[in-house]
C-alpha cells in the first residue's frame, strides 16, 4: 500500500526534475557515440589537418563485438558517474532538508520507503541502460558489423546487474552519511576499486561484483563461456540484498538530522 | 476531561558526553493545551523530537494513552509540525496534503475530502494549486499545520510554531490554534511567553534539560505572582537619588533600578504606593508614572531562567 504511494511520489519527482529525460538521453548518447566515432575515425583524423604530408594511417576495422564492448567501457566511467551523481542525495537530501521529519512522524513503514526509492532507481537505471545499449547495438550493426545476438543480450544483462549494484551502493551510502560529496566519492571510489581489483587480482575476485563488467566484455569478444559468471551474478544479488537491508536499517536509525 | 493523554517518565537524551534532556517527567491531560517553555538551548526541540518519535530516547518512557491504555505505536495518533517545515518544492500544496493524508493511513477518497477541507481551513484554497517552492513562510507554516492535522490526531505536537513568523502570520497561526484546541490536545514549544499565555492552560518550563516549573497557568499565576510597583521619575539628580534610596524602605522586598525607572517588589501594593507618593511629595520629587500591579509571567520566566 505505502510502497505504491512512495513509488508514485519518487516517479513524479524524477519526472518533474527531468531525470527521466536527461539520464536516458545521456545514456543513449554515450551508447550511440562509440560506433559512430569508430566508424568515422579515419575521416576525423584526415580532417584534423595537422598531419604531416604523405603520412598514411591504416586502422584495422574493429569487429562489432569489440565496439559494443568499448561502449560498455564508456558506461563504466561516464555512465557510472552520471548514475552516482543523480542518485547520491536520494535519501540524504530528504534528511538534510527536513522533509523526512514530517514523513517519519507519520505511521510509515521504513521498508516501503526504502524499497520505493530502490525500485524507482533501478527502473531508471534499467530503462536508461536498455535504451543506450539498444542504440549502441543498432548503430554497431548498421555501421560496423554484426554482433552475436545471444552474447550481446547476455553481456547486457550482466552489465545491467553491475549498474544495479553500483546504484544499491549509492543508495546505501546516501542513507549512511549526509554530505553529497562524500556519498559520491565513496560510492564511485568503491565501485572503481572493485572493478580495478578484478583486473589486478583475478584469482581472488573471480566472483566479485566488480568482475561483472569484465565478464560482459569477455562474453562479447570471445564467444566462449566466461569463467565465474554465475557465481559473480549470484554474489552480486546477495550483496545488493545486504546493501538494501542495511539501507532500511540506516533509514530507521537516522530519521532526521537532529 | 482530566484523563492523561501523554505520560512522560524520566525522559533522558544524551549526545555523546552531553546530557541535553535530564530525566524529565510530565503528563498532558486530554483536551488541554500545554506549552513547553524555555530559553534557546534548553532542550525543547530535543524533547519534542523524542515525543514525535524522530529521536530515540537514551532513557525513560513515553506513553500515549488512547481510551485509557497505552498504545504500542503512537505515530497514528499524533500530528507533528517541525520547527521550520520543509516540503517538496516541486509538489503543489494540494498534492502534498493528499500525500501526507495517504501516508497517515487515509483512503484516497478520504484524503481528498480532508485535503479540500483543510486547504479551506488554513486559507490556502487558491494557493493549493501552486508549487510549494513559491510559498511564503507563513503559508508553509499553515500548510504544515494542515498536514499535521489531516488524519485528525489525538495529540498535536508543534515545535516553535510562530517564532519565525511576522506579526500577521503569527496572528493567523495563533487563531488557527485557538480553533484547533477545541478538538485536539495540543503540546507546543516556544520561547515567546506571550503566545503561551494566549492559548495555553498548562505550562512546563524547562531549563538546561530539567523541568524548572510545571502546572496550570492559573495556578502558577496565583502562586508565583507578586505585588509589584513600577515607578518612573524625572531625570534630575535629586529624583535619581530619591529613587535609589526608595529601594531600601522596609516595605520593599526587592528593587531593580535602571536610569529613571524602578521595579519594586513590595509586600502590600496599596500601602506601598501611598507611602511612596507621600515620600515623593515630601522630597519634592516629580513622579512621571506609577503603576501598581502583579508580576507577569515574563518576570517569573526570567527569574526561573536566571536563577
Amino acid at each position: 500500500m505505502q510502497f505504491r504511494l512512495f513509488f508514485r511520489k519518487e516517479m513524479l519527482e524524477m519526472g518533474r526534475s527531468y531525470k527521466w529525460l536527461w539520464v536516458p538521453l545521456v545514456f543513449l548518447m554515450l551508447g550511440v557515440m562509440q560506433p559512430i566515432v569508430t566508424r568515422f575515425m579515419p575521416e576525423i583524423l584526415k580532417s584534423a589537418g595537422n598531419m604531416p604530408k604523405g603520412m598514411t594511417i591504416s586502422i584495422e576495422p574493429p569487429s562489432g563485438a569489440e565496439v559494443l564492448a568499448q561502449t560498455l567501457g564508456q558506461y563504466s566511467s561516464v555512465g557510472l558517474l552520471i548514475l552516482v551523481l543523480s542518485f547520491m542525495t536520494i535519501i540524504s537530501g530528504e534528511r538534510q532538508s527536513g522533509v523526512s521529519q514530517m514523513i517519519f512522524s507519520k505511521p510509515v513503514s521504513y521498508g516501503s520507503y526504502t524499497a520505493a526509492k530502490w525500485a524507482s532507481m533501478l527502473s531508471l537505471i534499467t530503462v536508461s541502460f536498455a535504451l543506450g545499449y539498444a542504440g549502441a547495438w543498432y548503430y554497431t550493426v548498421q555501421m560496423i558489423g554484426s554482433v552475436d545476438a545471444g552474447a550481446a543480450v547476455k553481456a547486457g544483462l550482466f552489465y545491467l546487474l553491475w549498474l544495479w549494484f553500483a546504484g544499491s551502493l549509492t543508495l546505501f551510502m546516501s542513507s549512511l552519511i549526509n554530505p553529497a560529496a562524500g556519498i559520491a566519492f565513496v560510492s564511485l571510489g568503491a565501485a572503481l576499486l572493485l572493478s580495478m581489483a578484478s583486473g589486478w587480482l583475478p584469482r581472488y575476485t573471480a566472483w566479485s561484483p566488480g568482475s561483472l563488467p569484465q565478464i560482459s566484455a569477455e562474453w562479447l569478444q570471445s564467444s566462449g563461456e566466461a569463467k565465474g559468471a554465475a557465481g559473480a551474478a549470484v554474489l552480486c544479488l546477495v550483496c545488493m540484498a545486504i546493501l538494501f537491508t542495511g539501507t532500511i536499517y540506516q533509514v530507521k536509525l537516522k530519521k532526521s538530522k537532529i | 476531561m482530566t484523563r492523561p493523554l501523554l505520560q512522560v517518565k524520566g525522559l533522558t537524551k544524551r549526545f555523546k558526553e552531553r546530557e541535553v534532556v535530564k530525566g524529565i517527567s510530565f503528563s498532558v491531560a486530554e483536551g488541554s493545551c500545554a506549552a513547553l517553555l524555555g530559553p534557546n538551548g534548553a532542550g525543547k526541540t530535543t524533547t519534542i523530537s523524542m515525543l514525535a518519535g524522530l529521536l530515540q530516547p537514551s532513557g525513560g518512557s513515553i506513553e500515549l494513552l488512547v481510551n485509557g491504555s497505552p498504545v504500542p505505536d503512537r505515530r497514528p495518533y499524533i500530528g507533528y509540525l517541525p520547527q521550520t517545515p520543509v516540503f517538496y518544492p516541486w509538489m503543489t500544496g494540494k498534492e502534498f496534503l493528499l500525500y501526507a493524508g495517504e501516508l497517515a493511513g487515509l483512503k484516497s477518497r478520504e484524503a481528498a475530502l480532508e485535503t479540500a477541507e483543510w486547504l479551506e481551513d488554513v486559507g490556502l484554497k487558491d494557493a493549493g494549486k501552486r508549487k510549494i517552492g513559491g510559498y511564503s513562510g507563513g503559508m508553509k507554516q499553515r500548510l504544515g499545520l494542515a498536514q499535521a492535522l489531516i488524519h485528525r490526531p489525538k495529540l498535536l505536537i508543534l515545535d516553535e510554531p510562530v517564532s519565525a513568523l511576522d506579526p500577521s502570520g503569527r496572528k493567523d497561526v495563533l487563531s488557527l490554534l485557538q480553533r484547533i484546541r477545541q478538538e485536539t490536545t495540543v503540546l507546543f514549544s516556544t520561547h515567546v511567553l506571550h503566545d503561551a499565555e494566549e492559548i495555553c492552560d498548562e505550562i512546563l518550563m524547562i531549563r538546561e534539560g530539567e523541568i524548572a516549573l510545571a502546572g496550570s497557568l492559573d495556578h502558577i499565576r496565583r502562586t508565583y505572582s507578586e505585588p509589584v510597583i513600577r515607578l518612573e521619575v524625572g531625570g534630575d539628580e535629586a529624583s535619581r537619588a530619591w529613587l535609589a534610596a526608595v529601594g531600601s524602605k522596609d516595605f520593599v522586598s526587592q528593587a531593580e533600578t535602571s536610569g529613571g525607572r524602578a521595579k519594586l517588589t513590595v509586600t502590600d501594593v496599596e500601602l506601598a504606593s501611598l507611602a511612596l507618593m507621600a515620600d515623593a511629595v515630601a522630597h519634592r520629587v516629580m513622579i512621571r508614572s506609577l503603576e501598581a500591579g502583579q508580576s507577569t509571567l515574563e518576570d517569573l520566566f526570567l527569574k526561573v531562567v536566571q536563577s
